[in-house]
């Protein structure tokens, strides 16, 4: 009489709090999650066959589309890739302003996540309070390249552009305020008991089944396990430079919050570094106009926002990719869904989307 | 590689709900702070000198006649294939220019790459301008000719 049957819902693709044009299928016993399953796909563009069709120097503009969040990242590993193929030498001012540009790209994407996760759960404040911080550094973007948010920042073998006059300052300035707004975030969240009841324990994962999902990034980091490109295979200057890398023990939301919020404040110390540190010379590389990189394949990673970014190119000597392929962290991390919803109700689902970070744009190319 | 800190739990503090307090002062401050958004149509963002509107043309003084070559590097650097150059002969003159010029601005993603290809350095005849208003109704308002390069987008006076 009181039998009780499991139920199948669609969460998605058009729900304020998936981030994303993102489709669930749960499998409901009451409010308990028995089985989840992300369809994706919305957002496909193509993004992978187009950096077979475009050239090399022109495939850096559709990168900008994958992880619109965080497009510096993945315009800095195509161009790092495409010089591992070229063979090219970059100049070490390039490499530091690099350096300089994707942590403040970081900190961008972090703020973001800051905002729309706290916002999922119920804090809007937050997400206000992220959002003016990123306006920032969109300004410092705006006044570098041109853009606020496609930037087409990176060319292969070096930086399109020198540093405007007063960027260095302006930058500075911003990190000299960041501290004390993220003393404010933690004031109105870390404590916050609504915040812990809402994520503390809720999408836990173990180390060892996040490495068993390929998760990487702030998301594997919080379950304890210290992996971070940026100190396992050091690339352009960061073998230079001193920093952190903030480990959870947990493995649950609240452990991955904690892991983002360091990071910025890491973030900050390394662009003070790179910018102390900012050597003179040549931006660009010695690179021929038209790039034709000789027969062969690279792939090539590095540390976005979201954990680890990987290009694969395949090379046959013309002025197009023979294959291009994006390792994209959002699309990885996001397979660890289900594993860490089950059990747990409807709306921790929204928490752990959240804490996972995804862009839909990067999920789907 | 360090350890993240956990704040400590006291019994006091949650009993008192002094964390919600902190939270609240944190809201309260910001009432006594200046306002930072922009109310858009009747403030207009100040655009920093690199800013990438729509792509134009421009002609220099020092140059005689049009300064772009017609040299259709613009159009092969582009990845959206937005441009369409037509070449004649410059006149009173050696070389080439623009007998027609198209851009597609529904095309166009600003990348800038066109700029970078453009070979009359160091001023560019294709640049990229502070225009960054482009609504239109029609699909064909978006391709852009010669005269509508030169002369620019004009924002559309809008009345009640």
């Amino acid at each position: 009489m009181f039998g009780t049957t499991e139920m199948q819902i669609n969460m998605g693709p058009q729900h304020p709090s998936t981030h994303g044009v993102l489709r669930l299928e749960l499998k409901l016993d009451g409010e308990r999650i028995v089985d989840t399953r992300p369809v994706i796909g919305y957002l496909h563009r193509g993004c992978e066959k187009l950096g077979e069709d475009r050239t090399y120097a022109q495939a850096i503009v559709y990168t900008d589309r994958m992880d619109y969040c965080a497009a510096f990242a993945e315009n800095l590993v195509y161009a790092e890739a495409v010089e591992r193929l070229l063979g090219v030498e970059v100049p070490p001012r390039a490499q530091y302003m690099r350096v300089v540009l994707a942590e403040l790209q970081r900190i961008a994407s972090h703020l973001i996540w800051l905002g729309t996760h706290a916002m999922d759960i119920g804090a809007l404040t937050v997400f206000v309070y992220g959002m003016r911080e990123r306006e920032f550094i969109l300004d410092l973007f705006e006044s570098y390249c041109g853009a606020r948010l496609t930037y087409n920042a990176v060319r292969v073998g070096g930086m399109p552009e020198e540093f405007p006059e007063g960027w260095v300052e302006e930058a500075r300035r911003f990190c000299d305020v960041l501290p004390s707004r993220l003393d404010e975030y933690h004031q109105l969240l870390t404590a916050n008991r609504i915040w812990l009841a809402r994520t503390r324990g809720v999408g836990t994962i173990d180390g060892k089944t996040a490495l068993d999902w390929g998760m990487t990034g702030p998301c594997l980091r919080g379950s304890g396990v210290a992996y971070d490109v940026r100190k396992a295979i050091p690339y352009e200057a960061y073998a230079d430079l001193d920093f952190d890398v903030p480990i959870g023990e947990a493995g649950d939301t609240y452990d991955r919050y904690l892991c983002r919020m360091e990071e910025i404040r890491q973030s900050r110390r390394i662009v003070l570094q790179a910018l102390d540190k900012l050597p003179g010379g040549e931006i660009r590389g010695k690179v021929p106009r038209r790039i034709k990189p000789p027969k062969g394949e690279v792939y090539h990673v590095n540390e976005g926002p979201r954990g680890e970014l990987g290009v694969y190119l395949v090379s046959d000597g013309s002025e197009h990719a023979y294959r291009c392929r994006f390792r994209s962290p959002n699309f990885v991390n996001l397979q660890a869904l289900p594993d860490m919803v089950r059990g747990h109700l409807v709306a921790d689902v929204v928490a752990v989307i959240g804490t996972l970070d995804i862009v839909l744009g990067c999920v789907d190319r | 590689m360090s350890k993240i800190v956990r704040p400590e739990d006291s019994v006091l503090r949650r009993f008192l709900l002094l964390e919600l307090f902190a939270g609240l002062w944190v809201t309260l401050k910001h009432q006594f702070r200046p306002h930072v958004t922009q109310e858009y149509p009747r403030e207009r963002p100040e655009l920093r000198p690199r800013f990438r509107g729509v792509p134009r043309l421009r002609d220099h003084p020092g140059a005689e006649g049009p300064l772009c070559v017609a040299c259709n590097q613009c159009a092969l650097a582009c990845p959206d294939h937005c441009i369409t150059v037509v070449a004649e002969d410059r006149k009173g003159g050696k070389g080439k220019q623009p007998k027609s010029f198209h851009i597609d601005y529904e095309r166009c993603c600003h990348c800038g790459l066109c700029v970078d290809a453009c070979p009359t350095k160091p001023i560019t005849a294709i640049y990229m301008s502070h225009d960054y208003e482009m609504a239109q109704y029609a699909r064909d308002d978006f391709m852009t000719d010669l005269r509508g390069l030169y002369e620019g987008h004009v924002p559309r006076e809008y009345k009640r």
